[in-house]
């Protein structure tokens, strides 16, 4: 609870670039419960970041779009597996 | 958003994968990555560089060098995810190449700083506080034409951001890879990926604003 209460409260007091930062951090890692609920409650009244944050979904949702662009290209072609595969046997028996 | 710990068995799994494949040659190895995985290290390589002939080299080069590093692969990510961060590496060093053969006048979108950086110092007042007013960007309820043309302009944003950079954020916010993958196959640690995607981000954002037309510059 102690702790949960200091993070929150740290949270609180850091500029809106340290929130940024963890926002970003958000999605690589697991804020803890005083993090995440600091930044929940500053982005009810700070409108830059709530901003900031929505993009960040945003862009989220347009990697999954590019996901499955880059998925529907053509596998690797057959004539360069072949190329790849003679390169892979020629230096095996260079070592 | 997945998270190491949506992989609780991957450790032994991996650990049965290691023996057996340990017992390969390098040879056989080589060509059952290039079996299993030459698709995905393929369209890897293909979405960065945009060039075939890019591809093809990064695709050989990342399997040649896993051939060399064979017995140093410990296990801590997935086969195909260890692939991967080689190919980062060899899509960063294709980048570092091209960009120093060109001219100075395509400079990258965001320097290499943490986020005292040129792109948050416009966006932040002295003090940290917000300078610019953020734009509303265009809904997410688009067409899969108008979606797809979003996507492009990422790709592009993409493109523009320094070698290292891209592709950190290419394998944790297009592929999703786990962070803690992604930290062992490019040699991270934590917050050099924190500090990598961050940075990665707030620039992605800068030029997606510029590519949706929304860019201002007005101050609180």
């Amino acid at each position: 609870m102690i702790r949960f209460a200091r993070d929150m409260m740290r949270v609180l007091r850091t500029p809106c670039r340290e929130h940024v930062a963890l926002f970003c951090r958000e999605h690589d890692a697991p804020l803890s419960r005083g993090e995440a609920f600091g930044l929940r409650v500053h982005i009810v009244y700070c409108g830059g970041c709530r901003r900031f944050r929505e993009h960040l979904l945003h862009m989220r949702l347009l990697g999954h779009t590019l996901a499955q662009l880059a998925e529907n290209e053509p596998g690797l072609p057959a004539d360069v597996r072949e190329r790849l595969n003679a390169r892979v046997a020629s230096a095996s028996k260079k070592n | 958003m997945v998270t190491d710990t949506d992989h609780p068995n991957r450790s032994t799994a991996e650990a049965a994968s290691i023996a057996v494949s340990s017992s390969d040659s390098r040879e056989v190895a080589a060509q059952r990555w290039i079996a299993e995985h030459g698709d995905v290290l393929w369209k890897f390589a293909l979405a960065r560089t945009r060039s075939k002939d890019a591809a093809e080299d990064i695709v050989q080069d990342t399997v040649l060098a896993a051939m060399q590093g064979f017995a140093s692969f410990k296990g801590g990510s997935s086969e195909r995810t260890w692939l991967l961060g080689i190919a980062a590496h060899k899509i960063a060093d294709h980048f570092r190449r091209v960009r120093r053969t060109k001219s100075p006048a395509t400079p990258a979108i965001s320097p290499d700083a943490t986020c005292m950086c040129a792109t948050c110092r416009g966006m932040f007042t002295e003090k940290g506080m917000w300078a610019c007013v953020a734009s509303k960007w265009p809904d997410m309820k688009l067409s899969e034409t108008e979606k797809a043309e979003q996507a492009e302009a990422l790709r592009a944003c993409i493109d523009a951001l320094p070698p290292g950079q891209a592709e950190a954020v290419w394998l944790r916010d297009i592929l999703g890879i786990p962070a803690g993958e992604v930290c062992k196959a490019m040699d991270l640690t934590d917050t050099n990926l924190w500090s990598r995607t961050h940075r990665a981000r707030v620039a992605l954002r800068s030029c997606l604003e510029t590519k949706f037309g929304l860019r201002k510059d007005k101050r609180r």
